[in-house]
């Protein structure tokens, strides 16, 4: 009884939408009702409103092929298109599918053959009984968290002008596995000139040093919008079956083989963040003691919480080590310590 | 019609193609099916609206080196079940966008939705077997079924059988095992289970962390204890003996420990020590950044009385 009030309290505080029992009206989401789309594209009710979209729904199919796709294009960014439709104040991320594009660093544009493959692509998911439009673009940012370059800004407000409605995602699959949850952000920008009403704080996530100006320009200029998932009804049922043959997976993963690399890469990335801090505290202790000092002492609980994250994640990973090596491993060495006795099995 | 397959291939298929095919079902049915307008009366049209459900039909695609064949991702296809026709410059069409994007696969077969397999698939079967000699039949089951216990998906390959005298084609069963990479893993079990959101408090992530081997390590005490029960109602002379099954078990037994070498506890305990040293770090960040705060709200409390001499700043 008590761990099913506390399984309650725990996805209140956590916004999940559970899925309820398989009801066949929650499968509506899957309609694609023509009529009101067109309408709402001729309402254009963004149009006044920057911060119009506040919402939005990715289905558990649309997740799955873009957190894949970003994982496979390892330390490169990919990037894909997302279909979908709008629901109110909601865009509801159906599909997404990949684009073959090759991207380097910051800057991943499309280029004239991804257009022809973008239209293709939507021509014979016509034809398939998909009707959905395009409704944004995702990207990966390999190891350094979701949020938006200067390039992605500049290519959403573009995107904002000529393709409305359209939404940027940026998924982290470096995180992704490290953190053991989906690393995920959806965005939108501001117009330019808008000044957004309310100094609201994202959440906090760390920005590797020589990315660090880039976001920090342009973090102003674009918000980030609520994520939450859902599946169908047959979905729920086929995720819950697959659990019968997945725990395997979920002992048998090792996350600190997978995740040395990068483990590694924060580390060190910590340690400049480390000095610099240091240089500023010398320098400013020279200087006027006053609001320079709460400057270094954020940035030094930045590192703080930073090293924390890394710490905990490395320590989960030696858990699920440790466990396994006790169920697995632990045999050998008990028998080691008594004395042998004849094992049925052997002379059996 | 299906019997278990010879052909000695082993299967391996990524939950992404399940969930796909699933999606693929549910968009055509709510197509085909417009779900009522109001959510009230959802319970009561519900009942009603129990037609038939449409069948689709894609391919699938992956990789086969040697003897293992994975299935990575699938798409859909336009057949014509009235005259048996599929429609060759989609396949043709979509095959290329796919290979732009995945250049290492190759179509492997291809997929529907049903309960069992029937005479008309082969058919289609026929007709993909100029892009693949032997290709798949991926078959889901879209009904819900609450007591079900196993995925209700059945991989199909074809032989050729010699009945009444006649070599036909017909379809056998082949088994098959979920393969996963990690980031699938993972995304998966964000959408199956309830996950934390981002952020969230160590405690959480610890509690999430550890429910969810929790929970892997009790299925796998479950399935230990059924060969337990069987094992003992063998001894007792409950169920015959079955020495094939008995070998089995005794080898599954035999495994354990995993490993027992010098080298692996070396490594063991050097990534141990890792951990326990990177633990040491944060905690003195930690530490430093504490004192930090303290000598500066120190300086700020006491400075006010050093400016009119005295004390020199305590730094």
């Amino acid at each position: 009884m008590d761990s099913a009030v506390a399984q309650k309290t725990w996805e209140l505080e956590n916004n999940i939408l559970a899925a309820e029992a398989p009801d066949p009206s929650s499968d509506s989401i899957f309609h694609y009702d023509e009529v009101a789309q067109a309408k709402f594209l001729k309402d254009k009710p963004w149009a006044n409103d920057p911060h119009f979209f506040k919402r939005v729904k990715i289905s558990a199919l649309a997740l799955l092929k873009m957190v894949v796709h970003a994982r496979s294009g390892g330390t490169i960014e990919v990037m894909g298109l997302m279909q979908g439709k709008t629901d109110g104040d909601a865009i509801i991320v159906m599909d997404a599918f990949a684009l073959p594009v090759e991207g380097t660093e910051t800057r991943v544009n499309a280029q004239a053959d991804a257009y022809e493959y973008m239209v293709d692509y939507s021509q014979t998911n016509k034809q398939a009984g998909r009707l959905e439009n395009v409704v944004g673009w995702y990207h990966s940012h390999p190891g350094y968290g979701c949020w938006l370059s200067g390039i992605d800004v500049s290519t959403q407000m573009l995107n904002q002008q000529f393709q409305e409605p359209f939404l940027a995602v940026v998924i982290d699959p470096t995180r992704t596995v490290s953190a053991g949850k989906v690393d995920i952000g959806a965005f939108r920008t501001y117009p330019e000139g808008y000044k957004p009403p309310d100094d609201h704080t994202s959440e906090y996530q760390t920005i590797p040093l020589n990315k660090i100006e880039d976001f920090g320009v342009h973090c102003k200029q674009y918000y980030a919008l609520n994520i939450t998932y859902f599946k169908s009804s047959l979905d729920s049922h086929l995720l819950d079956l697959l659990w019968n043959k997945y725990w395997v997976n979920t002992l048998s993963s090792s996350p600190l083989l997978g995740n040395g690399d990068y483990v590694a890469g924060q580390i060190s990335d910590l340690a400049e963040k480390l000095e610099q801090a240091e240089n500023q505290l010398i320098h400013s202790r020279i200087g006027p003691l006053g609001t320079s000092r709460k400057k270094e002492e954020s940035q030094l609980a930045k590192i703080t919480r930073d090293s924390s994250k890394i710490t905990v994640e490395q320590v989960h990973g030696l858990m699920s080590q440790v466990l396994k090596n006790i169920l697995f491993n632990s045999v050998g060495q008990q028998n080691r310590n008594e004395q042998p006795v004849s094992d049925p099995m052997i002379e059996a | 019609m299906a019997s278990s397959s010879s052909s000695g291939l082993t299967f391996k298929l990524h939950p992404l193609v399940i969930v796909n095919i699933s999606d693929h079902y549910t968009r055509v049915k709510s197509q085909t099916n417009p779900p009522p307008l109001t959510s009230t009366s959802a319970t009561v049209n519900g009942v009603e609206h129990q037609q038939q459900a449409p069948r689709v039909y894609g391919c699938v695609i992956g990789v086969q080196r040697g003897r293992t064949v994975e299935i990575f991702n699938n798409f859909e296809l336009l057949y014509d079940p009235s005259t048996h026709s599929l429609d060759r410059p989609f396949l043709e069409k979509k095959q290329e966008l796919y290979k732009k994007v995945f250049p290492h696969f190759y179509i492997l077969g291809w997929y529907s939705t049903g309960s069992d397999a029937q005479e008309s698939d082969m058919h289609i079967h026929k007709a993909l077997m100029d892009i693949n000699e032997s290709p798949l039949y991926v078959l889901l089951n879209p009904t819900i079924n609450p007591a079900q216990k196993d995925l209700p998906v059945t991989i199909y390959e074809s032989e050729l059988h010699v009945i009444d005298g006649i070599p036909q084609l017909i379809f056998v069963r082949s088994s098959y095992t979920i393969e996963t990479v990690e980031a699938e893993r993972i995304s998966v079990d964000h959408v199956a289970h309830l996950k934390p959101s981002d952020g969230g408090s160590a405690a959480t992530q610890l509690a999430a962390h550890l429910t969810g081997i929790h929970s892997a390590i009790k299925m796998l005490n479950s399935r230990i204890r059924v060969l337990h029960h069987y094992l003992v109602g063998m001894q007792k002379g409950d169920i015959p003996c079955e020495n094939s099954l008995l070998r089995q078990v005794s080898s599954l037994l035999r495994r354990l420990p995993a490993i027992e070498s010098e080298k692996f506890q070396d490594d063991f305990l050097m990534e141990y020590n890792d951990t326990l040293l990177i633990t040491y770090l944060a905690m003195f960040t930690n530490c430093s950044s504490t004192m930090n705060e303290l000598v500066d709200k120190f300086n700020t409390a006491y400075d006010r009385h050093s400016r009119r001499g005295g004390r020199t700043a305590f730094i």
